[in-house]
């Protein structure tokens, strides 16, 4: 039997997992990773990287290159304009419209982006089955996670994206919810829980009753265009400012300047101070290098995090619940590492977060839990998950109705009557739309569509119902008949921010004309992933705050000295076509540093059982 | 006393032809879930009879079990027919749960089921109920008052006292309807009890007055309220 997968398809980092044995796991590359970096990269030949080869290719062919893919779901050109600037790649569409990403001359929607990552997490996992000697490794199915407070528009966009990725998109699932169920299932804990939800782009917080079993989102609230990467954006404009990059035309060294300053952030999570470090910026003989401490970060990234307590105040308010009666606390993706947003959301529910579960791998392995539940059938276990935004219609006058509220359990249903206003009337135009707001033109426009094949008959007397049915992945759809002859209407539903049928039917075949499937490429890749995940331990040793102090007394100079010389002489192969050369020097650093590796571990048991850099410790452990 | 069962909505099961009562959620023949076709109302649905006083903790717990039963998750591999039921069936648990465990949902719900359809509600922002006359007369005297006072600038504290003045009446009102309105429900659950028809109907028939009042008086606070954020936002 083919399997059934549960994926995080995230802003930084997508992951996939699975249930074996009733025992849920991530599964990692070839070369143990468990992460795949969200970035996919096309070059001149048409040829498709995602991962770890496309975060290279960031600082070589930045404007044919994709990151944070996830922000440009489901959205129209008018919601990016603001952060486009700051992106590589060209940015188009007509307003109303699915946005168009240019990398060279192809040009691609988010869905088709999205759609590369989801088939390389496919493969990974293939790859991991027929490893494993599984008689049928084909992958043919997944339940993808979305954050809570994802719109219409964003879930059908990421259910499109599991299409073109060849995968039968079974079921969408929220992702705080997810990792509740994953901490649900390792602690059989029953109660009121939060989940405070921080990723790369988006920011959710859900409120749920655990209780027999049952999952149920009491609320939930949040901010899609809210995460890591608003943080990023800060740090590069303080740093191009600086250096005087133009983002236009300097998209490259934007890039390196971008992957300095989040690794300065990942350091400030540990260490009180630390460098951002720019080496190799066009127009200086010397790297660029500016100090920074924790409390500098914290006061740039303080407007960030109080951003996040209003919708947690809003989500409690909609659960009828206060602060103070929330059990537990869960702290959920890569931006819940920063110690003052552990400390924020600490100081609202009064309790000291759950951080016991890997923040980067608890979504995906809370969707292989809920994979699992759909393919067995077993009982034990079920979400109630609800709709984040409410639904309703424009009526006279761009007035709303609302016809399901928000925080509606799911599958829900709402239902709405329809007359005509002249006399022989045959069609009713009708506009759907989500959100809280009481003018149709400040929410969001999930699509329109043609009431037709009204019986014609004297204005107001047709009586045309109106179904309106959110189903178990929190997407729209419609139905009507006219009450009077019964007769149904054909609707056809004009997405505003989506593709149509046909258009993700075009986009399959096209993604099959380009699919590239080279073994030696994927071979030198994978020698370059585990190069890079030694240089990049080995750059994160050497810039501890107290380096210096730890080499002076534990290693000699011509150790220190050849560390420098063969992290050196790996990185200036990096770009090597011959993977044997990378393997080699690869190997020359893992000798070079195997002291020290030692010394390090010896460094942090010491410490810790001084205590006095215990959190330091668990950080590192993690 | 054989019950008459003829009075009882019978419903094909679309898959072996059984009929099944409404409500009855599983075919009694085959045991696949049934289609909702013509159903009963949220009260059967939950296996409750029409009161209006609930054990939410009871009430929670029937949700949860009739959730385990119907949930689209656990019709994933069954036929279209099935998967199409399961989705209506647990939207309507949802839709029944959400109104049956707020109380004041709940009567508005059973006052339309029992044929009290409040046509007057819908009027119910415009027209003054008859009891509440005398008290939106004075309210509209006070705002007046305090409409005036601003034009003449007076301070902001003063107005803000006036205001929180003019709201009391209005409060102490409403936590009497609230309590009269717990009061007559519970009466209407003893007459439902004793198999008093005409009782419950009696005490329907106030607690629509009164549900009415309380809509209205609700209405009345929120205008108050509304006045002091203007105040509020003339100030800053």
């Amino acid at each position: 039997m083919s399997k059934v997968v549960g994926i995080d398809l995230g802003t930084t980092n997508s992951l996939v997992a699975f249930v074996a044995g009733g025992q849920p796991a991530v599964i990692a590359d070839e070369s143990g990773d468990a992460l795949l970096p969200s970035i996919v990269s096309v070059d001149e030949a048409n040829t498709v990287y995602v991962g770890r080869e496309a975060q290279r290719r960031l600082l070589t062919d930045a404007a044919r290159t994709v990151y944070s893919v996830k922000r440009f779901m489901g959205r129209g050109i008018e919601d990016v304009k603001d952060e486009e600037r700051w992106f590589p790649f060209k940015v188009s569409g007509e307003a109303g419209g699915v946005v168009h990403l240019h990398l060279g001359e192809r040009e691609f929607t988010p869905p088709e982006i999205s759609g590369f990552i989801l088939r390389e997490l496919k493969r990974r996992a293939e790859a991991f089955f027929a490893r494993e000697g599984d008689f049928d490794p084909e992958v043919a199915a997944a339940v993808i996670t979305v954050p809570a407070y994802f719109n219409d528009a964003q879930r059908t966009a990421t259910r499109d994206a599991g299409r073109l990725a060849g995968l039968e998109v079974l079921r969408i699932i929220n992702e705080p919810t997810a990792a509740c169920l994953a901490y649900g299932l390792d602690k059989r804990r029953e109660g009121i829980v939060a989940v405070y939800d921080l990723g790369g782009g988006t920011f959710d917080i859900s409120i749920l009753k655990v209780q027999e079993g049952v999952f149920q989102v009491l609320a939930t609230n949040g901010d899609t265009h809210l995460g890591g990467d608003d943080i990023d954006r800060l740090l590069v404009q303080i740093v191009a400012g600086d250096l005087g990059l133009d983002p236009a035309t300097q998209a490259d060294a934007v890039q390196a300047v971008r992957k300095a300053v989040i690794q300065a952030k990942w350091d400030l999570s540990e260490f009180d101070e630390t460098h951002i470090e720019v080496a190799g910026v066009p127009g200086r003989a010397e790297s660029y290098r500016r100090h920074i401490t924790r409390a500098e970060f914290e006061s740039l990234v303080a407007p960030i995090v109080a951003r996040t307590l209003e919708p947690c105040r809003r989500a409690l308010e909609d659960a009828g619940l206060s602060a103070s009666q929330v059990d537990e606390a869960v702290l959920v993706g890569g931006s819940t590492r920063i110690p003052m947003v552990r400390r924020e959301v600490e100081r609202l529910f009064g309790r000291r977060p759950h951080t016991d579960l890997n923040p980067d791998e608890v979504v995906a392995i809370g969707a292989a839990v809920q994979a699992d539940i759909l393919v067995s059938g077993r009982r034990e276990m079920l979400l109630l998950d609800v709709t984040p935004l409410s639904l309703g219609i424009e009526t006279m006058g761009g007035i709303v109705s609302k016809i399901i509220l928000r925080n509606s359990t799911i599958p829900a249903s709402g239902s709405e009557m329809f007359t005509t206003f002249v006399d022989s009337q045959t069609a009713v135009d009708i506009h759907i739309l989500q959100g809280e707001r009481e003018m149709a033109s400040d929410n969001r426009s999930l699509g329109r569509f043609k009431l037709r094949g009204i019986p014609p008959m004297p204005a107001g007397l047709p009586r045309i119902q109106v179904r309106f049915q959110i189903d178990a992945n929190g997407i729209l759809s419609v139905s009507a008949h006219e009450l009077r002859t019964g007769i149904a209407q054909t609707i056809e539903v004009k997405p505003s921010y989506g593709l149509t049928d046909e258009e993700v039917e075009r986009m399959l075949i096209e993604s099959f004309e380009h699919a590239q499937e080279d073994v030696d490429a994927r071979m030198l890749i994978e020698v370059r992933n585990e190069a890079e995940t030694i240089i990049g331990a080995t750059e994160k040793t050497l810039r501890r705050p107290d380096f210096v102090e730890i080499a002076a007394s534990q290693l000699t100079p011509s150790e220190t000295a050849l560390i420098h010389a063969a992290l050196a002489d790996l990185k200036q192969s990096m770009g090597a076509p011959d993977r044997n050369v990378i393997q080699v020097k690869t190997a020359a650093l893992n000798q070079a540093t195997q002291h020290l590796a030692e010394v390090m571990m010896n460094w942090s048991v010491q410490a810790a059982l001084a205590g006095r850099t215990a959190d330091e410790v668990a950080a590192k452990g993690r | 006393m054989q019950p008459d069962t003829s009075a009882i909505p019978i419903d094909p099961c679309k898959h072996c032809g059984t009929g099944a009562p409404v409500d009855v959620h599983f075919c009694p023949r085959c045991d696949r879930i049934l289609t909702l076709g013509r159903h009963g109302d949220y009260f059967t649905f939950f296996g409750l009879r029409r009161r209006l006083r609930l054990d939410l903790n009871d009430l929670e717990q029937r949700f949860r079990a009739l959730s385990r039963l119907f949930h689209p998750d656990y019709f994933h591999n069954s036929s279209s027919t099935e998967r199409l039921a399961s989705l209506e069936r647990s939207s309507y648990l949802n839709d029944a749960f959400r109104t049956l465990r707020d109380p004041m949902a709940r009567l508005e719900y059973l006052l339309k089921l029992e044929g009290f359809t409040p046509k007057e509600s819908h009027d119910a922002t415009t027209k003054v109920p008859q009891g509440l006359l005398e008290e939106v007369f004075e309210l509209n005297e006070e705002l007046e008052a305090i409409q005036d006072m601003r034009a003449e600038g007076a301070s902001a504290a003063a107005i803000a006292l006036r205001l929180s003045a003019a709201r009391r009446p209005i409060e102490a009102n409403l936590a009497r309807h609230e309590e009269q309105l717990h009061a007559r429900m519970s009466e209407h659950d003893a007459r439902l009890e004793a198999g008093d028809p005409e009782g419950q109907r009696e005490a329907l028939a106030e607690l629509r007055t009164l549900l009415l009042e309380r809509t209205y008086l609700m209405n009345l606070l929120a205008t108050v309220r509304r006045e002091v954020s203007a105040g509020e936002a003339a100030a800053s």
